[in-house]
């Protein structure tokens, strides 16, 4: 399902509200198939809504929202082609659940009421289980494992749909260094194996600089939108960042640096 | 020993306790996952409202607790939905408005029916044969329900957000969970009755919740528990001359005390290492 343009993922003039507060206005972007699109902004500047409209799960008041060649009201059809990570919450501990089964719940929308999984679909899980790295960890209770195991284990939900897009909100928000970096090296992998359009929401410009193709800075409206070189200069880095902003290079990387500290 | 189910009351009892002892188990899973014991306790005490209203019309008393119980369950929704109440307040404002509305319907009777108070605490060996067919109609659907959307309601009670994003009507799914807790009540009034309701929602589920770490099996085990407190309460009943409510109810207890005291998820999780604080 993709569109005959090679499109993947297109905003045109789209404005979102909630009741009456606007939570992005007047947003166009184009996103072509097995794009990797860093959206980054401040607290509050509608990023997650705007994945959600890519997800269909909110409207737009004006503007069109066409992901895989699917628009309006057809565009829930093109949800099932869509894997969504959430911001990461603790899963409830005391839900009795396995990793595998966790897991397996991607599957549902294909799977309807009764229909128990294929042998195909059954290794997708295993698959999924492996790219992610939880294969040991397929039979423990989903709650007691740690924060970036679960978030892997979204991931590995995600993954199980077999999905054209990847959408990824904040999926390290709530873990330390090392798992972030492992997380962020995963979702390259997979986006690069997969060829998966991906969207990665991020306050963390530098988490996201080696694998974008694309970078949409958002805050309620668009600020910037292109390559990362014409987006990560340093007047959009210190409007975003509300500080000065200094550009290093360690080891053949870029990183920005926030004043004194580390964007 | 088996005398007691030559009386046809005795039949009905026992049909009446396997029917209540399923249904209650079954949506016990999600009332004890998704927290909503308080639902069932003021969905219970709303019956009363439609009891008296029934009494005072000479309409079928389960019946007229039906309709109140899925109205009171309609407003909570409402309420909590619209007025952006915390759904513990919007039941706190509607089962006593409805236990209210029960007081004032009892003023309105022109002679007092003890009948009315007989679904306080349930009465196992008064059900009648009307009783039990509209109790297995509301069981069918209850759990006829649980059966197509388990799944939905599976996903819904781990991850309401995730649930959807991946394009499932969690508020539709979240009000007829409601409505069928609503339905539950009324399909164990005339065994434990309005007061005792709330142990076979909650302990049955809690029961099985001490034993493991699978949400299928969770379905499997608390159904068991519910089986057993149950008929074994009936029986106890039957034999000690001591109200049927009041049996079951501690034979559920006796039960969950058993597994919690003697639960595995006690110990330390053998895959994983976690110690559950079940």
């Amino acid at each position: 399902m993709t569109s005959p343009a090679g499109s993947s993922v297109r905003f045109d003039h789209v404005t979102v509200a909630y009741q009456q507060s606007i939570a992005i206005e007047d947003v166009s972007f184009e996103l072509r198939a097995g794009e990797f699109l860093g959206i980054i902004g401040p607290n509050g500047s509608g990023k997650t809504t705007l994945l959600r409209a890519v997800l269909g799960l909110v409207r737009p008041v004006s503007g069109s929202v066409t992901v895989l060649g699917a628009a309006g009201r057809e565009l829930p059809n093109a949800r099932r082609h869509m894997g969504y990570v959430p911001q990461r919450r603790a899963l409830d501990p005391r839900f009795p659940i396995s990793v595998r089964d966790a897991v397996t719940m991607g599957l549902y929308p294909a799977l309807g009421a009764f229909r128990r999984p294929t042998a195909d679909e059954r290794a997708r899980v295993e698959q999924a289980l492996a790219a992610v790295g939880l294969v040991e960890s397929a039979g423990h209770v989903a709650g007691h494992l740690s924060g970036g195991q679960q978030q892997r284990l979204l991931i590995a939900r995600a993954l199980v749909q077999a999905p054209q897009i990847l959408l990824l909100d904040e999926p390290t928000s709530a873990v330390d260094a090392a798992t972030r970096s492992a997380m962020v090296e995963l979702v390259r992998r997979l986006h690069a194996e997969r060829a998966l359009t991906t969207l990665y929401v991020t306050h963390d410009v530098n988490e996201v600089l080696p694998c974008v193709d694309k970078v949409l800075y958002i805050n309620r409206t668009v600020r910037a939108f292109g390559s990362c070189a014409q987006v990560l200069n340093r007047e959009t880095l210190e409007s975003l960042y509300g500080g000065r902003v200094i550009f290093a290079e360690e080891g053949g990387r870029r990183y920005v640096v926030v004043g004194d500290r580390h964007a | 020993m088996l005398d007691f189910l030559r009386y046809g009351f005795m039949q009905r009892a026992l049909l009446s306790s396997v029917i209540v002892g399923t249904t209650c188990s079954c949506i016990g899973v999600f009332v004890v996952l998704r927290g909503m014991a308080f639902a069932g306790s003021g969905l219970a005490h709303a019956a009363f409202g439609g009891v008296a209203l029934g009494f005072l019309l000479a309409v079928n008393p389960l019946f007229a607790a039906v309709l109140f119980c899925l109205g009171t369950a309609g407003l909570i929704q409402v309420a909590t939905r619209r007025a952006q109440l915390r759904m513990d307040a919007a039941i706190g404002v509607f089962f006593a408005f409805a236990m209210a509305l029960g007081v004032l319907f009892i003023g309105l009777m022109k002679r007092y029916d003890a009948r009315v108070y007989g679904y306080l605490f349930g009465n196992v060996l008064g059900v009648t044969p009307g009783n039990l067919a509209m109790m297995a109609v509301l069981a069918l659907v209850v759990i006829g329900a649980i059966a197509v959307l388990y799944r939905p309601l599976k996903f819904l009670t781990l991850d309401e957000d995730m649930a959807e994003a991946a394009g499932l009507p969690t508020v539709p799914l979240a009000a007829l969970l409601l409505g069928l807790l609503a339905l539950t009540v009324v399909v164990s009034l005339k065994t434990v009755g309005i007061i005792l309701v709330e142990a076979l929602l909650v302990t049955p589920a809690a029961t099985a919740y001490q034993l493991t770490h699978r949400y299928g099996m969770m379905f499997v085990l608390s159904w068991i528990a519910g089986i057993v407190s149950c008929v074994a309460g009936l029986v106890v009943s039957y034999f000690l001359g001591i109200p049927s409510g009041a049996a079951i109810v501690i034979v559920a207890t006796v039960l969950f005390a058993l597994a919690a005291l003697f639960s595995p998820k006690r110990r330390k999780c053998k895959v994983c290492g976690h110690e559950s604080a079940a």
